[in-house]
C-alpha cells in the first residue's frame, strides 16, 4: 500500500541546507492503522505531507498504491490526492466561510461529483464522524471537538485509501480525544489504512492492533 | 469540465463573499462609468461633427467688408456657376435672430429650387408636408428654440422684429427632433424668401455661396479664381472650418481624460485587489483546496469565473449607466469640459457609440482585471500547500 525508500527531505535554511528528513524506509500494509511518534520538530508533519503529495521528497521513492506519487505532474498529482488521500491536519484547516457540509463537499467538488450525490456523501460523511446536527454551521461556531469531526468527515468523504491524521489530539481535551480514539479503532475496524502522527500519550491507550514508529531527528528509530 | 458540484461551490463562494463582490463590482462599474462616459461624448461630439463637415460644401464664398459680414449680391452665383469643375452652387441665406441679450437663433433660408436644400428638407419633411410649409409663412424650429418660444408664450407662432422694425408673424409648422442633428437644437429654418425678410436681405441679396469641386486637384486653383471674382471676397474651405470644429470641440482634451482616467482607474483597481488577495484567508483557502486535491486549473477556474462574473456585471452596468447619463441626462458636468460654456445649451448630444473603442477599453479592462487577481492566485496555487497551512 504504502512504499517509502530511501527518503530525505533537505531544506535551505540560510545558506545551508538543513536535512529533515534522513533515509526514511516504511512499508505500510493495507488495512494497517500506524503511529508515528516522535517529539516536536522530529519531522512528523513533513512525513506525512510527502505522503499525502503537498510535497516533494529531495530524494528517495514514495509509491502510494504503487503510483509513484513524487514524479506526478500537478495534475495528476491533485487527481491522486482527491481520490487516494484524505488528511486531517493539526489545525483542521476548515474553510470559514463554509458552513461544515460545504466543507466537505470540497474534495468531491475535486472529484467531480454531482452537487446532489455530493450533498449526499457529505451528510453520509458528517454522520460516520457524528456530527451530521452541525452540518449548517460555521466552523467558527464549532467548538475543538467538532471541528475535528468536521476534518474527519473531510477527510474520509472520499473514501481515500490512505487516511493521515497529524497531531489530530493536540488541540483536544481528554474528553474528546478519547472519543476520537474510539473513532479511530472504528475506521480501523472497518479496514482503512491509517497514519496518525503525534507525541500524545493518550495512544497508550489504544486497543486495538497498531504498529508504532518512532522518529528522532529525521531518522526512524 | 465543470460538472455542477464546482458550479455550486462557485455560487456559494459568490453569495458569501458577497459583501465583497458587491463592493468590488460597484467600484469598477463606477469607474467604468465614468470612462465610458467620456468616451460616449468624445465619440458622439467627433461622430457629429464629422457627419456635420460631410454634409458642408467644399467652399464658401462670403464677401466681408473689414471683419464684418456683408451680403453678397446672388448675380455671383451665376458666374461662379461658369467656372469650369465647379458643382452643386448654392445660394444661401441665414443669420442669427436675438430674442433678446442672451437668447438666439439661427435662421436658415430654404430655397426649394435648389437640389441640395429640397433634398436636405425632404429629410425633415415629410412629402405631403413639403407643399404647405413652402406655401404658408412659417418655420421649422429646434428643439431648444421651441422651448424659449413656448415659455415666453409663443407656442403656435412668433413675432419677428425685421431689421426696418416691422413685426413679421411666422408659423410654427414643426419641431425638429434634437437627436436629427448637432446644431438643430438652434436652428430655425424657413423659406428663402421670408428669411430674407427676417434677417434684412434685399431680393437680390444673399449671406453667401456654397459650392463643391469634386475633383480635389482643381481645388487650389479654383480656390484663386474664387477670390479674384469680387473685390473683398472671402473664400472659406472645408479644411478651415474642420481646424475651427477641432477648436471648439476641444475633443483631444476629451482623449487625454480618457487616458488619464485609465491609469488612475487600473492603478486603483490593482491595488485593491492585490491588497485583499495578499490577505491570509485566501490565500490559507487557496492552499486548502489545493490539498484537497484541487489542481491549479480547478483554482484558476474558480477564481476566474469569479473575476470573469464581476468584469462582465460591471462593464455592462458601467455602460449602461454611462448611456443613460450621458445620451438621455445630457451629460451635465461633464459636457462642459468638452464643449464651451457658450456652446453647451447649443448642441445636444446624438447616441453614437464608438464600438471599436469600447471593445478596447472592455479588453483593456478585462485583461488587467484578470490578471491582477489570477497572478498572485495562481501563485499562491503553484506552492506547495503545506506552506500555506502551517
Ligand atoms: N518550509 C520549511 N523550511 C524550513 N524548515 C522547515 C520547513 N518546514 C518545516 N521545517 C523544519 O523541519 C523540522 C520538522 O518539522 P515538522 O513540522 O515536520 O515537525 P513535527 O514533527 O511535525 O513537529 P510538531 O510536533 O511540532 O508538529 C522543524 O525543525 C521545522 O522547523
Ligand atoms: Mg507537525
Amino acid at each position: 500500500m504504502v512504499v517509502v525508500e530511501n527518503l530525505n527531505k533537505t531544506y535551505a535554511v540560510g545558506s545551508k541546507q538543513e536535512r529533515i528528513l534522513d533515509s526514511i524506509t516504511l512499508h505500510i500494509q493495507k488495512g494497517e492503522l500506524v503511529l508515528l511518534r516522535g517529539v516536536s520538530g522530529s519531522g512528523k508533519t513533513t512525513l506525512l505531507s510527502i505522503l499525502a503529495g503537498l510535497e516533494k521528497p529531495s530524494s528517495g521513492k514514495v509509491l502510494i498504491d504503487s503510483e509513484p506519487i513524487s514524479k506526478l505532474p500537478d495534475i495528476h498529482l491533485s487527481h491522486f490526492r482527491a481520490k487516494k488521500i484524505g488528511m486531517v491536519f493539526q489545525h483542521f484547516n476548515l474553510i470559514e466561510n463554509l458552513t461544515l457540509l460545504d466543507n466537505v463537499l470540497v474534495p468531491l467538488v475535486a472529484n467531480r461529483i454531482g452537487v446532489k450525490e455530493a450533498k449526499e456523501m457529505a451528510f453520509a460523511a458528517l454522520k460516520r464522524a457524528r456530527i451530521e446536527h452541525k452540518k449548517d454551521a460555521h466552523p467558527n461556531r464549532l467548538s475543538g471537538g467538532e471541528k475535528q469531526r468536521g476534518a474527519i468527515a473531510r477527510a474520509i468523504v472520499a473514501k481515500p485509501s490512505l487516511l493521515l491524521c497529524d497531531e489530530p489530539t493536540a488541540n483536544l481535551d481528554s474528553k474528546n480525544s478519547q472519543s476520537f480514539i474510539e473513532q479511530l479503532m472504528q475506521m480501523h475496524k472497518e479496514g482503512q489504512t491509517i497514519v496518525v502522527a503525534t507525541h500524545d500519550p493518550i495512544f497508550k491507550t489504544l486497543e486495538c492492533e497498531h504498529r508504532i514508529i518512532d522518529i528522532k531527528n529525521g531518522k526512524i528509530v | 469540465m465543470l460538472n455542477n458540484s464546482f458550479f455550486y461551490l462557485f455560487t456559494l463562494s459568490l453569495f458569501k463573499n458577497a459583501k465583497r463582490y458587491i463592493a468590488i463590482t460597484l467600484l469598477s462599474a463606477v469607474v467604468i462609468f465614468l470612462l465610458s462616459s467620456v468616451l460616449y461624448i468624445s465619440g458622439s461630439i467627433k461622430y457629429s461633427f464629422q457627419k456635420q463637415l460631410s454634409l458642408e460644401p467644399d467652399f464658401t464664398v462670403q464677401k466681408r467688408v473689414g471683419t464684418r459680414l456683408v451680403p453678397l449680391n446672388d448675380s455671383i452665383a451665376d458666374k461662379i456657376v461658369d467656372i469650369y469643375g465647379v458643382s452643386e452652387v448654392t445660394k444661401r441665406v441665414y443669420g442669427s435672430y436675438f430674442f433678446d441679450k442672451e437668447h438666439n437663433a439661427q435662421i436658415v433660408g430654404i430655397d426649394l429650387l435648389d437640389e441640395q436644400a429640397s433634398k436636405a428638407l425632404h429629410n425633415i419633411l415629410r412629402k405631403e408636408e413639403i407643399k404647405p410649409f413652402l406655401s404658408s409663412e412659417s418655420m421649422i424650429v429646434g428643439e431648444s428654440v421651441y422651448n424659449y418660444l413656448k415659455s415666453h408664450f409663443y407656442p403656435k407662432a412668433y413675432n419677428f422684429f425685421t431689421p426696418d422694425g416691422k413685426l413679421k408673424k411666422v408659423k410654427i409648422f414643426k419641431v425638429l427632433d434634437s437627436r436629427s442633428a448637432l446644431f438643430s437644437a438652434n436652428l430655425i429654418i424657413m423659406p428663402q424668401e421670408l428669411a430674407k425678410e427676417i434677417v434684412g436681405l434685399k431680393e437680390s441679396q444673399i449671406t453667401d455661396i456654397a459650392l463643391n469641386v469634386p475633383n480635389v486637384d482643381e481645388r487650389s486653383n479654383i480656390r484663386s479664381k474664387l477670390e479674384s471674382l469680387f473685390f473683398s471676397a472671402r473664400v472659406y474651405g472645408k479644411k478651415q472650418m474642420q481646424e475651427a470644429y477641432e477648436n471648439l470641440y476641444n475633443y483631444k482634451g476629451g482623449l487625454f481624460l480618457v487616458l488619464y482616467l485609465v491609469v488612475v482607474a487600473t492603478l486603483a483597481l490593482i491595488l485593491y485587489l492585490r491588497y485583499t488577495l495578499a490577505n491570509s484567508l485566501e490565500k490559507k483557502e487557496v492552499a486548502i483546496f489545493r490539498a484537497l486535491g484541487w489542481s491549479i486549473k480547478d483554482v484558476i477556474t474558480l477564481k476566474s469565473l469569479e473575476s470573469i462574473s464581476i468584469v462582465a456585471l460591471s462593464f455592462v452596468l458601467g455602460t449602461l449607466l454611462g448611456y443613460i447619463y450621458v445620451f438621455m441626462l445630457g451629460a451635465p458636468l461633464l459636457k462642459n469640459i468638452f464643449l464651451g460654456r457658450a456652446y453647451e445649451a447649443s448642441i445636444t448630444l446624438i447616441p453614437h457609440i464608438d464600438w471599436l473603442t469600447l471593445t478596447t477599453i472592455f479588453i483593456l479592462y478585462a485583461t488587467t482585471f484578470l490578471s491582477a487577481v489570477l497572478i498572485p492566485v495562481w501563485r499562491v496555487a503553484v506552492t506547495d500547500p503545506k506552506e500555506a497551512l502551517g
